[in-house]
């Protein structure tokens, strides 16, 4: 128990350098359902509307891995600071000459391997989080209401990889000017420099409260 | 490759490192970086990368789809007021300049960058044609070529000028009096040729050469006060016909989060000019300068921003290449094209001697700016900052060190001055934009501005 609590913190001071739900309470609500195994809290709910995209759901089969990374922040309710968070990671590459699509999860309960044929097979192992373990009991306030702040994201660009390709395309080639006035390549590069976005496409909503 | 409608296939296969033949990683990021490079270029508004069967098993075909867009970009322009001096050598309260300059960044689809740029102001024109290949015969080195056309002026004095000028200028004013500026008229016309190097993903080398000719029209004699003594002036260029031929090198080291609104990183830009005189060059000069920026992220969102510039010139540079009042004071025009849009001095806030130099040898500037993000965007409008910056500059030539201008003692011959700006900085899909109050304020005269003003 104490091993998972200090990997709960672990876990949730490294997603605290990804961006977190700034206003987590007002993101759009989903109803998830909770259960309480012994005095570990598991949720389940659907995510499946990250893939509504027919660009992003043709991308599956594009041979190509894609990354389904969803974080779970356990936030107690009229505070902005996650309390703990969980992970569920899915990594999908369409193989070309089997004609199925390989899938890895990894996620609390472990890593494991699994291929399906289509792409609703797909959405059943990475864009659904079935009695995700959540939070210990006792990292919890009795009697006060905490909830789910989730942020699912297609392709997730790490920030540090995020930053080294913002810097690189900051500098075009040629912009050696020294004066304002001799920049003549210096600016063009705002245009395009946002396209570096941190994923393909994100997506995120709040539970209904719990009391514990 | 799919969707490259203007861009040659070539061009788009330099970015892509994959060959047939590779083994293929579809868990790598070299495919991601693939994707990256392609953006990078600024060529295209989407890149996707997929794969298809081969022909045999286990062969794939790796298919690169980009959406092209609009590479023609405007860079930067100017507009802004100045007080100037007509032709004649009298000062105009207030005059009008302005400028801009463009960008095709892959021109014909061939990924070389063609860019032009014009400034104008009352007798005065700026041209600049540009050219820059980012992959020079498919290798790593950067080449760019540059031509240049300036017909300038640059005026010097103040109210109690001498001088003598040319038969052109002098027809006014016999019947209007005692010109108060001294005028230097003068053409440039000339290119640069550039080579450059990435030295790793946050920096960069360039090697240039450049070639001019200068033609100058220049009062035969002139004189200003000069603290309590009258004084020649030195227009800083040679009479009639001269040739300038510069080596140069310039090192760029940026680390910064964004070009335009960054909040955090480092900057540094450092140059060397030699003129090779040796080569047929009228004008025997070294210049070295040196700038650097670092950004702060402050905890509760704010940016800090700490800038230094310093830069020596040696020997007899011409005055496009001394350091400018302007170019270090926000509350005076900037040159642009190096042109000089302005007559004034420094406002001279700390009445200092600094007001008898409009262009010197040595300069070093210290800027403080603070940033308050005030938008955030993803459209049209990527941002907007308020901010407020301060700073000390100083501007000085051989005699501040030897023999500073006689009537100024203590402190007061310490050529230094303060700046300041305020503002918002607006970051566009068009480019940056900065609104800053300094240019109007600049015009509230301060005391000590008049040039030959004894302390």
């Amino acid at each position: 128990m104490v091993l998972w609590g200090a990997a709960m913190a672990l876990a949730a001071r490294s997603a605290l350098a990804q961006q977190q739900p700034t206003n987590p309470a007002a993101l759009s609500p989903r109803q998830a359902n909770y259960a309480w195994d012994r005095d570990l809290l598991r949720a389940s709910f659907s995510y499946r509307d990250v893939l509504t995209d027919p660009g992003l759901t043709n991308k599956l089969s594009n041979g190509l891995r894609m990354v389904i990374a969803m974080r779970a922040y356990v936030y107690r309710e009229g505070q902005d600071s996650p309390v703990a968070l969980a992970v569920r990671s899915c990594e999908v590459a369409y193989d070309l000459w089997e004609e199925v699509y390989r899938v890895h999860v990894d996620d609390p309960e472990g890593k494991r391997d699994q291929a399906v044929l289509d792409v609703k097979g797909v959405l059943r192992l990475c864009a659904e989080a079935q009695n995700l373990p959540v939070v210990r009991r006792g990292l919890l306030t009795a009697g006060v209401e905490y909830f789910l702040g989730v942020v699912v994201e297609i392709n997730p660009v790490s920030q540090e990889m995020l930053e080294q390709m913002r810097r690189w395309m900051s500098r075009p080639a040629g912009s050696t000017g020294i004066a304002p006035t001799n920049a003549l390549f210096g600016s063009f590069v705002q245009l395009f420099v946002r396209q570096v976005a941190a994923s393909d496409g994100t997506l995120t909503f709040r539970t209904q409260a719990i009391v514990p | 490759m799919r969707g490259n409608r203007t861009t040659l296939t070539s061009v788009v296969l330099r970015y892509v490192s994959e060959r047939a033949g590779d083994l293929l990683d579809v868990n790598g990021v070299e495919l991601e970086l693939t994707r990256f490079r392609l953006l990078g270029t600024g060529f295209f508004r989407d890149v996707q990368l997929s794969l298809q069967r081969g022909s045999r098993r286990g062969n794939v075909i790796l298919i690169v789809d980009v959406v092209e867009r609009n590479t023609l970009v405007i860079d930067q322009i100017w507009l802004g007021l100045a007080s100037d001096v007509d032709p004649s050598g009298f000062a105009r309260p207030l005059s009008a300049y302005g400028g801009a300059q463009a960008t095709e960044t892959n021109l014909a689809g061939t990924g070389i960058a063609l860019g032009g740029a014009f400034a104008v102001a009352e007798n005065q024109l700026g041209l600049r044609v540009r050219l820059l290949d980012p992959q020079t015969f498919r290798s790593n080195w950067i080449t760019e070529a540059e031509l240049l056309y300036n017909d300038a002026r640059a005026f010097f004095g103040d109210s109690d000028v001498l001088v003598d000028q040319p038969t052109t200028a002098t027809a006014g004013s016999s019947a209007q009096g005692a010109p108060d500026f001294a005028v230097a008229q003068y053409k440039r016309f000339g290119g640069r040729v550039s080579i450059g190097h990435d030295l790793g993903i946050s920096s960069q080398v360039f090697f240039d050469y450049r070639l001019e000719k200068i033609d100058a029209l220049l009062p035969p004699a002139a004189s200003d006060d000069c603290g309590a003594d009258v004084c020649p002036i030195d227009f800083m260029l040679l009479p009639g016909s001269s040739i300038l031929s510069t080596l140069g090198a310039t090192f760029t080291y940026d680390t910064r989060d964004d070009p335009f609104l960054p909040t955090r990183g480092q900057q540094v830009v450092a140059s060397v000019a030699a003129s090779l005189t040796p080569f047929g060059s009228d004008y025997p000069y070294t210049k070295v300068v040196a700038r650097g920026s670092q950004w702060f992220p402050l905890s509760w969102g704010h940016v800090l921003h700490l800038e230094a510039f310093a830069g020596v010139v040696s020997g007899d540079a011409p005055l496009f290449e001394r350091f400018y009042v302007g170019d270090l004071s926000d509350l005076l025009p900037d040159r642009a094209l190096d042109l000089t849009f302005d007559r004034r001095a420094a406002p001279n806030f700390l009445s200092t001697d600094i007001v008898e130099n409009l262009y010197g040898n040595y300069a070093a500037e210290v800027d403080l700016e603070y940033r308050v993000p005030l938008y955030r965007g993803r459209r049209s409008i990527y941002g907007i900052d308020v901010f407020g910056s301060f700073g000390l500059y100083g501007l000085a030539n051989d005699a501040d060190f030897t023999q500073h201008p006689r009537g100024y003692s203590g402190l007061a011959t310490v050529p230094v001055d303060i700046t300041f700006n305020a503002g918002l900085r607006i970051d566009t899909q068009a480019g940056g934009f900065v609104l800053g109050v300094a240019n109007l304020v600049g015009f509230i005269p301060v005391h000590g501005q008049n040039q030959g003003a004894v302390r």
